[in-house]
């Protein structure tokens, strides 16, 4: 394991409108370690500057023009971004998942694959992606500046793929609550009778399933409750809150 | 998981809200849905000056907590929705079994991601109508049991 210094915390909520809780704070502080270090596909380098790209698709014309098009895969051209690590099929995954991804298909999936953005590189790009737009999305609420990115931690990814994973469910493979019932992942869907499949969809890279997790525990509510009705653990009732997820899906055009 | 978190509390399920967003809000029988929902749709849309009018109002009725709650949910959507459209996944069976009906009611096979979901069977069908009456009391004694088993 590479000895890490030790990094100057990026949260201050000191301006925030209200408290923000404990839990919050340090799930963030434990994203933002996660970000900085290399994963199973990608180094801390490069891990880094897809979290950047998420911030400049939000800035970039050639999304905004593919959002308004009939067909995002009609309109061409360069993304605004600021990569220097990751290549520009890289980028424009980040783009088009940030700012269209009601519109990705399963074709799409395959050209980026042939193109070199292998399942494995894809679903960690996916991972970052998602933990820390989320993030930035908290603070966007908040009406607080955005988090200073974090600076990235040496070594080389890991290249590590589970055991276990099985196609045909989704456009990437996934690990079945069977094949990690024993093993290095088998905390994944612990505790739960069956995998939902947008927990199970980033197994393919376990460590962005437990971001996932780690997340919503505090953004939303514990795993082993997101099923129970009558959940009575948070400020606001299961009815609201759940108002606001089902509104917030809708807007994204969200099936699922 | 809307439906049946209002039923647990005995009220009326009227779901258009999801859909039509604040203009719906007093038929969803929420308190403060209006708020919540003008929060959400401010923060999906990036409106700044829009959350800024919200905040204090929204901080004001349901509390600081609560307040924060509605930024965290909103948050966590936003990228919930994009792990399922990134990669495909279906909706899973027992949803779809249970919220067919409200699936057809609200227009959400015309989302282009509804692809990645069959349609539902008639049996499904069948057995989410049956289920559907128990599914609160059913989903909150699993989820209670699950919880006892973790510990």
């Amino acid at each position: 394991m590479t000895e890490l210094t030790p990094q100057a915390t990026s949260f201050d909520y000191t301006d925030a409108p209200v408290q923000v809780r404990d839990d919050i704070v340090e799930a963030h502080e434990r994203a933002w370690d996660r970000l900085r270090r290399p994963g199973n596909w990608w180094t801390g380098a490069e891990r880094i500057e897809i979290a950047a790209e998420i911030r400049n698709a939000l800035e970039c014309d050639l999304c905004r023009e593919r959002k308004a098009a009939l067909s995002p895969f009609s309109v061409t051209g360069k993304h605004h971004h600021t990569a220097q690590h990751i290549d520009e099929v890289a980028v424009d995954a980040v783009h088009r998942i940030v700012t269209d991804a009601t519109r990705l298909t399963e074709d799409w999936v395959r050209k980026i694959a042939a193109g070199g953005l292998t399942d494995g590189h894809y679903v960690e790009l996916l991972g970052v992606v998602v933990a820390v737009l989320s993030i930035d999305e908290l603070h966007r609420g908040l009406g607080i500046d955005l988090p200073s990115l974090p600076e990235p931690a040496p070594g080389d990814p890991t290249q590590e793929r589970p055991a276990g994973l099985a196609s045909g469910t989704a456009w990437v493979p996934m690990l079945t609550l069977r094949g990690v019932s024993k093993g290095p992942n088998a905390d994944l869907f612990r505790g739960l009778p069956v995998a939902p499949n947008v927990i199970a969809a980033m197994s393919l890279v376990p460590d962005a399933v437990r971001q996932l997790e780690d997340l919503s525990h505090a953004y939303y509510v514990p795993t082993l409750q997101v099923a129970n009705p009558s959940y009575q653990g948070r400020a606001l009732d299961r009815s609201q809150i759940e108002l606001i997820a089902g509104r917030v899906s809708a807007l994204n055009e969200c099936f699922y | 998981m809307l439906r049946v978190s209002i039923q647990v509390q005995g009220n009326d399920v009227d779901l258009s809200a999801i859909r039509d967003g604040t203009a719906k809000a007093t038929e969803s029988g929420i308190a403060h849905a209006d708020l919540l929902l003008a929060f959400a749709e401010a923060l999906v849309a990036h409106d700044e000056p829009e959350l800024a009018k919200l905040r204090g109002p929204l901080i004001e009725t349901v509390g600081p907590d609560g307040f924060l709650e509605a930024a965290t949910v909103a948050a966590n959507f936003q990228r919930m929705v994009r792990i399922a459209d990134s990669t495909g996944i279906p909706q899973d069976a027992p949803v779809m079994a249970l919220a067919g009906d409200v699936i057809d009611d609200l227009g959400l096979r015309s989302f282009p991601s509804a692809n990645n979901t069959p349609a539902v069977g008639l049996l499904q069908r069948i057995l989410g109508r049956v289920f559907r009456p128990f599914a609160a009391r059913l989903m909150t004694a699993a989820a209670n049991r699950m919880a006892a088993g973790s510990k």
